[in-house]
């Protein structure tokens, strides 16, 4: 599998399956009884519960503990104040997912430059730099993601069709980088094709954004959706309408795949691995702790479901057996 | 003569050129106006008694070039500075958001977009793999996109003051075009028009060597006398003496890519010489080389990159050095070794206090560097590595666009370039901008007639 995406600064790829630690690694993280604050934008989606697992787990195998857990509720600026306090405490390291992007640079940079090891997951704030500003990022291969929502829109975009994007207003490379692709897929396959774009700034404007989107193009066949949680919000947004719209967005969270299965207007989702992403990260921390260098862009790659997979792609995300609404899907196709 | 000047708030009053911000004595004095810009923008003076101080102009030429740059919008109040006995004077801070600049490099194998704030910092920066053999067109096709796109975000292609691009090979001072180096295709295009055209801005472009240089300069320590060498698909150095980055003549300082190695190869360089040191060490070089390794079962990483997507690239060798694969390790070394030893030269030629290793086989980590480190303070004179430091990159794969940025933004402030646009109120309204872009655009215009009265293809044999 290769990468369709390169990083914040250009970087090509190490994919995440060869950061692991050799048994002398192991013995000098156990050693270490690292403790670890994790600081992410939200707690209570499904991508981050599975983040959190997949960090626990890394850390806990080899010794380390996650000592806090900072739900900073999308807002950078309480980002900025948990990180500012964590860069004064005695955590040997911090795995954050950046709110943003100058907005919360110099926050995380005081992390490093406290004397603590930062892991960044998803992106790096421009501005800075790798192995100085911070030991590396984990991610998954974002670019990749949106060329997998634009292929999976394209069959149910008729010729010289309207296809819509629901993105992300605030600055963040994740959501820019899946738009970006999704773009350059439909520019190249799909010429006929005309884009129009909305955004919101929180998941509660998803409908309201979804409104002023139909309102200006009447006309629109299929929108792609940055990610499930606003997707779900826009499914939500369509239901009593007298014409129901094909959606494609990113993540497998418990909802939109139910939604998936259900053969409703999801038609289909570009698959992260979030619980692996954890892992990945949760090692990466442990190597920069105990002084190794790391390769600054660490990638997982991503997948398409749609309702003839969803089963199997909801075993690989979740590590659970699928919830009988997936099962009924998976038998009748 | 009637001219229009584009107000802070963006409202086009028709004026004399006389009443605006003194044009008599901007026509006279740009380079006092530029000399005061210049320090404001640099934060080396934000009063105007320091102001005085700094320039040696009198009070009531700085009063008056202050004035001229608060009405273009160039400058505002920021509160009040330091008291020397008197009133405390008013502070005064450019206005790094009067506007934009869009920022682009063209490599071999991938390209990278941006927008920079007009001191030249990048605010947002997007990297993507990129085939340069599919012609110059298609790569700037590819980049106007992404430019619309990123002015979109920025609010609108008329914030949009200059576009600095950075090429895979020289470019000649002034010129408009590619060198020879990047072949016909490219050095027939007028790029500057091309981007006239196509953002409504003035364009300066470099070699990605002397962009990356300037990238790191800005984001380095203060070390005046630099070497940066650039490790990727072509091999090239950026000379900086005295604080001032060396262009040459025709903008091909630093082709240390093409000097003659200890070692020798069959493979021929693109400039058709045998043993060059990129021929040897470049990123295709290094590729084929771990593929080999590859294919011989030496290396079980690159084995499995190989399994994954069907070809080795010098990433892979990096990544692998990097993650302790002992083939990848052993071949970042031998590069290593032979960098070091081509720069050992220029180090005695140049005495440098600092040299900056970048391009992607920096991946390769300590390794590679180690083995730099190794040569250079082994060939060189004791004393010229008496305290030079050996470094890789700070800022990466940035650093291209990082100097297009600084680079667009001193052009744009030269006084030679101010005293082109000033009289204007932006440098989008300059009239070569607009004769440029129609140029552009005919030469688009004749090319899509000849394609509509080319004959039909002759129909396949046996029809």
């Amino acid at each position: 599998m290769s990468f369709a995406g390169l990083g914040p600064h250009g970087e090509r790829a190490t994919p995440a399956d060869r950061i692991a630690l050799t048994e002398e690694d192991a013995a000098a993280a156990r050693a270490g009884r690292f403790n670890l604050a994790v600081v992410l934008h939200t707690t209570t989606s499904d991508w981050s519960r599975q983040e959190l697992a997949g960090i626990v787990t890394a850390l806990g195998s080899h010794g380390a503990a996650v000592v806090e857990v900072a739900d900073c509720g999308f807002d950078s600026d309480q980002q900025n104040r948990e990180l500012r306090r964590l860069a004064a405490t005695n955590v040997d390291a911090v795995i954050s997912i950046p709110i943003g992007n100058a907005v919360v640079a110099q926050a995380h940079r005081a992390v490093a430059h406290a004397g603590k090891k930062l892991i960044l997951l998803d992106n790096a704030p421009t501005g800075l730099i790798p192995g100085a500003d911070y030991a590396g990022v984990v991610s998954c291969d974002n670019f990749g993601l949106g060329a997998i929502a634009a292929e999976l829109l394209s069959p149910y975009l008729p010729e010289e069709g309207v296809a819509g994007i629901l993105t992300y207003g605030v600055d963040f490379f994740a959501t820019k980088e899946r738009e970006i692709a999704f773009r350059k897929w439909i520019d190249q396959n799909r010429p006929d094709v005309t884009l129009v774009r909305a955004k919101f700034q929180t998941i509660e404007e998803t409908g309201p954004a979804f409104d002023r989107l139909l309102a200006e193009n009447d006309d629109l066949d299929g929108i792609f959706v940055a990610w499930d949680v606003p997707a779900v919000k826009t499914v939500g947004a369509i239901r009593g309408r007298r014409r129901s719209l094909p959606i494609t967005t990113v993540d497998l969270g418990q909802e939109v795949a139910q939604h998936l299965a259900a053969g409703g207007p999801v038609k289909g989702v570009a698959a992260q691995r979030p619980y692996e992403q954890g892992m990945a990260a949760g090692n990466a921390a442990l190597l920069a702790l105990i002084g190794r260098q790391l390769p600054s862009w660490i990638v997982l790659p991503g997948f398409p479901v749609t309702k003839a997979n969803v089963v199997e792609a909801y075993q690989v995300v979740w590590h659970a057996p699928a919830p009988a609404g997936l099962l009924r899907a998976r038998r009748d196709p | 003569m009637k001219t229009d000047v584009i107000l802070d708030d963006g409202a086009v009053e028709p004026t004399s050129r006389r009443s605006v911000g003194r044009p008599r004595t901007l026509d006279a004095a740009p380079a006092s106006l530029a000399q005061v810009l210049a320090l404001i923008r640099d934060d080396t003076a934000n009063t105007r008694p320091d102001l005085e101080a700094a320039s040696g102009l009198s009070r009531a030429v700085v009063v008056d070039r202050l004035a001229a740059l608060t009405t273009l919008g160039l400058i505002e109040e920021a509160g009040t500075g330091r008291s020397t006995g008197g009133r405390a004077p008013k502070r005064l801070s450019f206005r790094a958001d009067a506007g934009a600049l869009l920022v682009a490099t063209i490599d071999r194998s991938s390209i990278a977009v941006g927008v920079a704030d007009l001191r030249g910092q990048v605010l947002a920066e997007h990297h993507e793999a990129a085939d340069f053999s599919a012609g110059p067109l298609a790569i700037l096709d590819r980049l106007t996109t992404l430019f619309l796109w990123l002015m979109e975000e920025q609010g609108g292609k008329e914030r949009i003051w200059g576009v600095g691009l950075a090429l895979p090979g020289p470019v000649e001072p002034g010129a408009a075009t590619a060198s020879a180096d990047l072949g016909d295709e490219w050095t027939s295009l007028d790029l500057a028009s091309e981007l006239a055209y196509r953002t409504g801005a003035l364009a300066f472009i470099r070699s990605g060597t002397e962009m990356m240089t300037v990238g790191e300069l800005k984001a380095g320590d203060g070390a005046s006398d630099m070497l940066y060498v650039k490790l990727g698909r072509s091999i090239g150095a950026g000379i900086v003496i005295g604080g001032h980055l060396h262009r040459g003549v025709q903008g091909a300082a630093g082709l240390i890519g093409h000097v003659q190695t200890s070692e020798t190869s069959a493979a021929i360089c693109r400039c058709g010489k045998r043993g060059c040191l990129e021929s040897i060490v470049g990123s295709d070089a290094v590729a084929r080389d771990g593929r080999a390794g590859a294919e011989r079962g030496e290396s079980r990483y690159l084995a499995e990159a190989l399994a994954r997507s069907g070809d080795v690239t010098a990433a892979d060798v990096a990544n692998g050095a990097h993650l302790g694969d002992a083939f990848c390790a052993d071949l970042a070394a031998r590069c290593g070794r032979l960098v070091g030893e081509s720069l050992a030269p220029f180090a005695n030629l140049l005495n440098p206090s600092l040299i900056v290793i970048g391009g992607g086989m920096v991946q390769a980590g300590d390794i590679l560097l180690a083995a730099v480190r190794e040569a250079v303070y082994r060939d060189a004179h004791p004393m010229v590595t008496r305290d030079l430091r050996i470094m890789r990159s700070r800022i990466g794969g940035s650093a291209g666009l990082l100097g297009a940025a600084q680079v667009a933004a001193d052009e744009l402030f030269r006084p030679e370039t101010l005293q082109r646009w000033i009289p204007y109120g932006s440098p989008r309204r300059l009239p070569e901008i607009t004769e440029r872009a129609a140029a552009a655009r005919a030469r688009h215009r004749l090319k899509i007639a000849e394609r509509l009265t080319a004959p039909p293809p002759a129909p396949p044999a046996g029809m």
